[in-house]
């Protein structure tokens, strides 16, 4: 039976040929790792995020009267509705995390660099989608946390002269957070972003292919220093075989985001539903300890401590646009970042930076 | 002017018309949908539900609103949305000052700001003593 489907599919699709080329016979990096995987746990928390989402819409009711009323049946009246609304929530979290260490790794080992720039500035355009993605699914559930951080992310343009009032002004669908404010971030959530997004990791996985795997910069002649006149898709004949090596790296990663994800909604169900995210919003009292998600932390923190909103919102921006275009700004041959000492150094003082200003957003 | 010359351009032309045009219509869109402005109703409170040193809360105009009965100076109202990103300020009795829980901005009981991010002063509600009625608006 199993070989007459084998067979139906081989003299349509050429199924031998595919799996040969794609997968036995493609090379990779001899001296890739483990980090290599990133991407492809990435993807995998993206698909995770889908099928949750999609199971959550089932129920979720997006109107200010009754979102909160939804999400609360799902969480306790809905047989496995906790389960799925956790792995969307936690998985929200791990999916940002994974995306960000991913960016750190292909960063430290400079795969950035010709002739993948736009591979970086897809994935760097990526992972803004995913914080949006997570920004504007914060506002469904309709709490006190949601709403308020929703109400101080939305009022950050308006630091911008002219243009600053009309996207607040947009994007709060009014003056205020509102019912308009609920049904534009969930039409963005659900069905503006998603299409963008996949567009998005559509050309990135074309990119990956057509240019072809960099390998680390580490123990290796790197011949990547070469001057670049004309295409050429990195190969590496002397690999090896993404089947079975690189693939069970791959299943081994993915069997630890699973276990990450299952042992905090197991042990640690309460880590990202505080209080306010317990108590249904209330547009005329401002909780006491009102914060956004830890991912924004720090820009909410930079914003407390630069008294100028505009200057802020500049300096923000400005950060944003040198990230994104990092490979056209460091133009610098050299892959290894052991042979450069100040890229280290900036690298390691904005990761501390980054890390003080969120643990200090924190408190 | 060459034929295809002509073409290429009358085509860029086309095309910026059905660009503007959509990008207008949508930018249009996405604003929200226009509400007419009505008056605003006021509110009126008995003074002697305020004593001096207390503050009432109210909703004015959908806008959550304070009034502070001053020990020396009497009553004032303002707005409670912080003009930083627009978190609402909370009274602090002890210090006498409205405090914003979102970034610490903080007001003193004239509006102005003390401290903290926030780039102007809270707005004032017009506020009027009619015999021993506070009219606000």
């Amino acid at each position: 039976m199993l070989k007459k489907i084998r067979m139906w599919f081989e003299v349509r699709i050429g199924l031998d040929d595919l799996i040969k080329t794609k997968v036995l016979d493609y090379r990779i990096p001899k001296n890739i790792n483990i980090f290599y995987t990133l991407g492809f746990i990435a993807m995998i928390a993206y698909a995770v995020q889908a099928v949750t989402g999609i199971l959550l819409f089932i129920y979720y009711i997006p109107h200010p009267d009754h979102a909160f009323r939804s999400v609360q049946d799902i969480m306790t009246k809905v047989p496995y509705g906790w389960l799925f609304r956790q792995m969307h929530v936690v998985g929200s979290n791990l999916m940002i995390t994974v995306a960000i260490l991913h960016m750190i790794t292909v960063f430290l080992m400079g795969n950035y660099k010709r002739p993948r720039e736009l591979t970086w500035f897809g994935g760097a355009l990526s992972l803004l989608f995913t914080i949006t993605f997570g920004f504007s699914g914060y506002l469904l559930p309709w709490t006190q946390l949601s709403y308020w951080a929703t109400t101080v992310v939305t009022s950050i343009p308006t630091a911008l002269p002219v243009i600053g009032e009309p996207i607040a002004h947009i994007l709060k669908g009014g003056d205020h957070v509102t019912a308009s404010t609920l049904s534009r971030f969930f039409a963005l959530h659900v069905a503006i972003l998603p299409p963008l997004f996949l567009t998005l990791m559509g050309i990135h996985l074309f990119l990956i292919n057509r240019i072809g795997i960099s390998a680390t910069p580490f123990g290796i002649v790197d011949e990547e220093k070469r001057p670049l006149t004309e295409y050429k898709r990195k190969i590496h004949p002397d690999g090896y075989p993404y089947y079975p090596s690189f693939f069970q790296k791959q299943m081994y990663m993915m069997m630890g985001y699973f276990a990450v994800m299952f042992f905090i909604i197991t042990f640690f169900p309460t880590m990202f539903f505080p209080d306010e995210a317990n108590t249904p919003a209330d547009p005329f009292r401002t909780p006491s300890q009102i914060r956004p998600a830890w991912y924004l932390l720090a820009p909410y923190q930079l914003m407390k401590l630069i008294p100028n909103k505009f200057f802020g919102i500049t300096l923000m921006a400005i950060l944003a646009a040198i990230f994104l275009l990092w490979p056209f700004l460091d133009t610098y041959r050299e892959k290894n970042v052991l042979k450069r000492p100040v890229l280290r150094g900036v690298f390691m003082f904005l990761l501390i930076t980054w890390v003080v200003l969120l643990f200090w957003g924190r408190t | 002017m060459k034929r295809r010359r002509f073409l290429q351009t009358f085509l860029a032309f086309l095309g910026s018309i059905t660009l503007f045009s959509f990008v207008n219509s949508l930018v249009r869109f996405l604003a929200a949908i226009p509400t007419r402005p009505t008056e605003a109703k006021k509110i009126f409170i008995r003074k002697n539900e305020i004593p001096s040193g207390g503050v009432r809360t109210i909703i004015y105009n959908n806008i959550p609103a304070i009034i502070i009965n001053r020990p020396d100076k009497g009553f004032i109202a303002f707005s409670r949305e912080c003009t930083h990103l627009g978190c609402l300020v909370e009274y602090d009795h002890g210090k006498q000052r409205l405090i914003c829980p979102c970034h610490a901005g903080s007001y003193d009981l004239e509006g102005a700001v003390i401290s903290g991010p926030p780039p102007k002063p809270l707005t004032a509600i017009p506020l009027k003593i009619e015999g021993e009625n506070l009219v606000i608006g």
